[in-house]
């Protein structure tokens, strides 16, 4: 099955990516091909038939859940020190040129 | 036109726990900005979640009071969308394995709104748009939330305000919240369409957020019900979209979209492990959760007898009622300790949150004491309230205040064998009194009131003396 | 000859060489050799001459760790505080994590000396290492060849003499294909067996931490020291796996059942099936059995993993919008669009690629037929493995179908790359351990890694088998001649 422009930008959308229309053209083509190969799985042999609820088989019993105890957050200097914080909150300028 | 309103209400309730769902944060309000935060709860790349026992019980709770059944095995799904204030880009919270599934609140009338579900998730940061910019405080990232859903069964303004006031109360009650509307710890967005009188189809329904108080949502069911009958009335459509509630206006406009109707793509999420309770655990949070408001309310009205305008008065604070259980419990009477907190106690206090937290210098214990002295007359009302109020300023007990000099009138048992004096006294007015001349028994009231100083309770009297006299 | 972790450790422990001086002739090394090979993308050497000196102190004080004044790398992907760590990205450009992994917080406990984080395929995407925005690092054994990916740096470091051992990371083979492409050891414990806590994610039910070195001894010493439960990962286990592995190494192969499944060696190089065939012969005629088994589910493996690796990488990459840390555009018209921008400006084509895919996934209308069908077949895949494992104690396999790669191979489509991935992925989906050990060299003289796979928990006789095999086999690649001689 090929894949449409119109889906391709439409997941692009989702996904907060933008392709030029060069990119696009040859993302499609590539994109068709990585497709059709998730597409095999549908050739294989039938898995269980429960919703699945969460990859991992193990469960956690809830007495071994986190207790609620205060751990110290961290300073805020150290949560800011990968951006130029503003008065200690995180900023971005709504439009910038 | 008439229509019939299809309504339903989604309920966002901050958890008071002391730490976030996923960290060890606090959830403390207030706070500089980003100041409550941590690798985990501001997205850092490699940063896990680690669930919070604490909000599953209190979600469990929530869940047994309002009647649903627990999923003893659940677990938690991605929600992916991209803003500013979600700081993984998806939001962990449950999609189709929620914790509390089919309950329902009873309102006054027996109706029960049900309840779809009950799912545990994580709040997100704050944004500000000032000058330009967008500032972001991650600090109410990830305190945790229940969301409560309702099914459509909400006909009318009434209802939905109800609902939401009950919904609110029983919240606190049990403790996992103090739900504020106004401070944003209970937020409620009302789902709403309308339809022709017996048809069973639904029609389009809008979702109006934004709204801030209980009396709002019955002011916007209103409103939003009668825009969306102008416009079927004219032959129009009702357009899905969300709504605001504009209380300067009493009006419902679209709100400008937020997100667009986003494919959230929900999936488990694989950084936390599907959890289980066993049923002995859900007993045992069942009979930890305190007698719920309701059943209160009922038990005060049909059992203890008090009028139901004070009993609605008195349980709808926690721990008001527990105060005046308290004093119950010491062997005040029902009706005096009631008007006592209702007329003396409140009149101290101007605010619900004063009500709310109910924190007075005396004890229950101390209250009853002086509720018992009105309840066998050694004091009347008026020297009771004025006590009470001396008590609740000083914060000391009631001995302080009354000697035993002061009391009025007599005890039952003084009274009783003042009656048996009196009728050995007058041997001559009781035989007169046995044989038709009542009025003979004033001379036996006379020798009570003497021996009394006037103080002897003369109904009380009355009974006693005509009991012993045998009549 | 290349240094053994055993042999330096009693050397610095009788003081015949200090921490700082052996850490002196790594840097020399990757001060000549590292701008050719490129297996470093950032340098530590300042970190490390402090490391040295605090474990000469331990080292004096007598009784330290064995690991104490080791000199080592970590990928770009594992969080170092105060340290940059990019994942070979744009996007995380001059990214200095305020909080350190648990693997790193273990290893410094144990005296490591950092010399630096290793190149990688940007966001650990890829199987040649080529994707990194630093450019690719070089197979030290030929340099017109990958190393591998997305562990290459780490692979080529070790190789090269550049440290002693390294970390690296495998959701798909990541740590095994780059081992057996340059020829080293690489070890890809148990799924939750190392915890995950500062491991930027890529694939989150897949990905694990492991060791790369130089013999299978070292690769035990290290798993040692990293593995364990950790209350920040609710996905590890707290495993009591008794001793030491390093010191129960030695174990006799006679009466050990080895399984070995046809659905590996469908359509590998001939003369990796006969290197293999050849490992085999020798732990047979050493006194286990083999036994021929099928894992018919293998056939699903490959778009099961990328379908599942893919979906989780789409939302763990999600977070990447330029605001809390990272790249940030300089010029947009709104929010919307800086994030926009700030993306597709710095994610690569295959982070692209495998995020768009992972959407596609687990988008609406496509969930049942793609992501969740891929967790239904995972599912098998596991009870197959579950199967085999009664009735075997290891299975035997090529670590990949083919030797490394040219350089810039063009004509390779991103799905022929995919499907190099073979061998090493069913171990992820299955979440078992595996090691890849070097096991001959192909005509070009390019190593051959094979790979032994054990039971979940059972690193143990995983270590076992292939240290048997590596003491046996003797000499099987030629030596790597150059980095740090000491």
């Amino acid at each position: 099955m090929t894949i449409s422009k119109t889906e391709i930008e439409k997941l692009a959308k989702l996904a907060k990516l933008s392709f030029s229309d060069e990119e696009l053209e040859r993302f499609t083509a590539e994109f068709d091909e990585i497709i059709a190969f998730a597409d095999t799985i549908n050739q294989s042999i039938e898995g269980g038939t429960e919703e699945i609820r969460n990859v991992s088989a193990r469960m956690v019993s809830f007495d071994d859940l986190r207790p609620d105890e205060v751990a110290s957050s961290l300073p805020n200097e150290k949560i800011l020190s990968n951006v130029e914080g503003d008065n200690g909150f995180f900023s971005v300028e709504r439009s910038k040129k | 036109m008439n229509y019939e309103i299809v309504c339903g209400i989604e309920t966002h309730v901050e958890l008071a726990t002391k730490t976030k769902i996923f960290c060890g944060c606090t959830t403390e309000f207030g706070g500089e900005p980003n100041t409550h935060c941590c690798p985990v709860c501001t997205g850092q790349p490699g940063s896990l979640p680690i669930l919070n026992q604490k909000v599953v019980e209190y979600a469990i709770k929530a869940g047994l009071a309002l009647n649903c059944k627990i999923n003893t095995k659940s677990h938690m799904d991605r929600k992916n969308y991209v803003y500013p204030d979600l700081p993984k880009a998806y939001q962990i919270s449950q999609y189709d394995e929620p914790l509390c599934e089919k309950g329902y609140i009873e309102l006054d009338s027996g109706k029960r709104i049900g309840i779809t579900r009950i799912h545990i998730e994580e709040d997100a940061g704050k944004l500000v748009h000032e000058n330009g910019y967008t500032y972001i405080d991650y600090n109410r990232g990830g305190v945790p939330l229940i969301e409560i859903v309702s099914e459509p069964d909400i006909s009318s303004a009434e209802e939905a305000k109800e609902y939401a006031e009950k919904l609110q109360l029983t919240m606190r009650y049990i403790g996992i919240s103090d739900c504020k509307m106004q401070e944003g710890s209970m937020r409620c967005d009302v789902n709403l369409s309308l339809r022709k009188p017996g048809d069973s189809r639904f029609g389009v329904r809008t979702e109006i957020k934004n709204i801030n108080s209980l009396s709002f949502i019955r002011k916007a069911v209103i409103a939003e019900a009668e825009r969306q009958a102008d416009i079927l009335d004219a032959g129009g459509i009702i357009v899905q979209q969300t709504m605001r509630y504009d209380e300067g206006t009493n009006s419902v406009t679209p709100m400008r979209d937020k997100e667009n109707s986003d494919d959230y793509r929900y999936f488990p999420d694989p950084d936390i492990l599907r959890f289980s309770i066993d049923d002995e655990k859900v007993e045992e949070i069942r009979s930890s959760l305190p007698e719920l408001p309701f059943d209160k309310l009922k038990r005060y009205v049909n059992v203890l007898g008090l009028p139901e305008a004070t009993a609605r008065l008195i349980f709808r604070y926690r721990k008001v009622a527990e105060f005046f259980e308290g004093a119950l419990a010491e062997g005040a009477s029902v009706k005096n300790t009631a008007n006592l907190i209702v007329g003396t106690i409140f009149s101290n206090m101007d605010t619900e949150e004063e009500k709310e937290l109910f924190t007075t210098r005396i004890s229950a214990a101390q209250s009853a004491a002086l509720v018992k002295l009105a309840d066998e007359k050694k004091i009347n009302i008026g020297v009771a309230q004025s006590t009470l109020q001396k008590m609740l300023e000083s914060g000391k007990s009631v001995e302080e205040f009354i000697k035993p000099e002061d009391l009025v009138g007599i005890s039952d048992e003084e009274l009783e064998s003042l009656c048996k004096e009196a009728i050995d006294a007058n041997p001559k007015a009781v035989a007169d009194v046995r044989s038709g001349k009542d009025k003979a028994i004033n001379m036996l009231f006379g020798y009570i009131m003497k021996k009394t100083g006037g103080k002897a309770d003369i109904r009380k009297a009355e009974a006693l003396l005509r009991k012993l006299i045998g009549q | 000859m290349r240094a053994r972790i055993s042999e330096l450790a009693k050397r610095l422990q009788s003081r015949e060489i200090s921490a700082v001086e052996l850490t002196k002739a790594y840097i020399d090394a990757i001060e000549k050799l590292n701008p050719t090979l490129n297996a470093y993308v950032h340098l530590t050497f300042d970190t490390a001459q402090k490391a040295a000196e605090q474990a000469d102190q331990m080292l004096k004080k007598g009784d330290a760790p064995l690991l104490c004044g080791i000199p080592m790398a970590l990928k770009d992907n594992i969080c170092t505080d105060g340290l940059t760590t990019t994942c070979c990205s744009k996007i995380l450009k001059d990214f200095k994590p305020y909080y350190d992994a648990t693997v790193w917080e273990k290893l410094k406990a144990h005296g490591a000396v950092l010399l630096g984080k290793t190149n990688m395929d940007e966001f650990a995407m890829g199987s040649t290492s080529e994707t990194s925005c630093y450019g690719a690092p070089l197979n030290p054994r030929n340099t017109n060849y990958v190393t591998g990916g997305s562990s290459g740096g780490s692979a080529a470091a070790v190789c090269a003499n550049l440290a002693v051992y390294s970390l690296g990371s495998d959701t798909g083979g990541s740590i095994r294909q780059p081992a057996s492409f340059c020829g080293v050891v690489g070890l890809k414990p148990t799924y939750g067996a190392v915890s995950r806590y500062g491991l930027i994610a890529y694939g989150s039910s897949l990905d694990q931490i492991g060791p790369m070195t130089n013999s299978v001894k070292d690769a035990a010493i290290v798993f040692d020291a990293i593995k364990g439960g950790d209350r920040r990962d609710q996905t590890s286990v707290d495993y009591d796996y008794g001793s030491s592995l390093a010191e129960s190494l030695d174990r006799d192969v006679k009466g050990m059942r080895i399984g070995v499944a046809e659905e590996f060696f469908d359509g590998i190089n001939p003369e990796i099936k006969s290197k293999i065939e050849e490992a085999i012969k020798l732990i047979e005629r050493n006194g286990a059995v083999i036994e021929s088994i099928r894992l018919p589910a293998l056939k699903s493996a490959l778009p099961v993993y990328y379908i599942i690796a893919c979906a989780e990488a789409s939302s763990n990459l999600g977070r990447y919008d330029g605001i809390r840390y990272g790249y940030r555009t300089s010029s947009y018209a709104s929010i919307e669009e800086m994030i926009v921008k700030t993306r597709s400006e710095g994610f690569g084509d295959e982070v692209k690629r495998r995020i768009m895919l992972g959407t596609y996934v687990l988008s609406s209308g496509y969930y049942d037929a793609y992501y969740k069908k891929a967790c239904l077949i995972r599912e098998e895949i596991n009870r197959e493995f579950d199967a085999v494992f009664e009735k075997c104690d290891v299975l035997v396999a090529p670590t990949a179908p083919n030797t490394a790669f040219p350089l810039n191979y063009k004509g390779a489509s991103p799905v022929e790359i995919y499907l190099s991935d073979i061998c090493t992925v069913p171990v992820n989906i299955a979440g078992v351990p595996a090691i890849s050990v070097p096991c001959g060299e192909d005509a070009k003289g390019l190593p051959i890694g094979m790979q032994i796979i054990g039971k979940k928990f059972d690193e143990a006789t995983v270590l076992q088998v292939a240290h048997f095999y590596e003491q046996s086999a003797g000499k099987v690649i030629g030596d790597y001649e150059g980095g740090a001689g000491i």
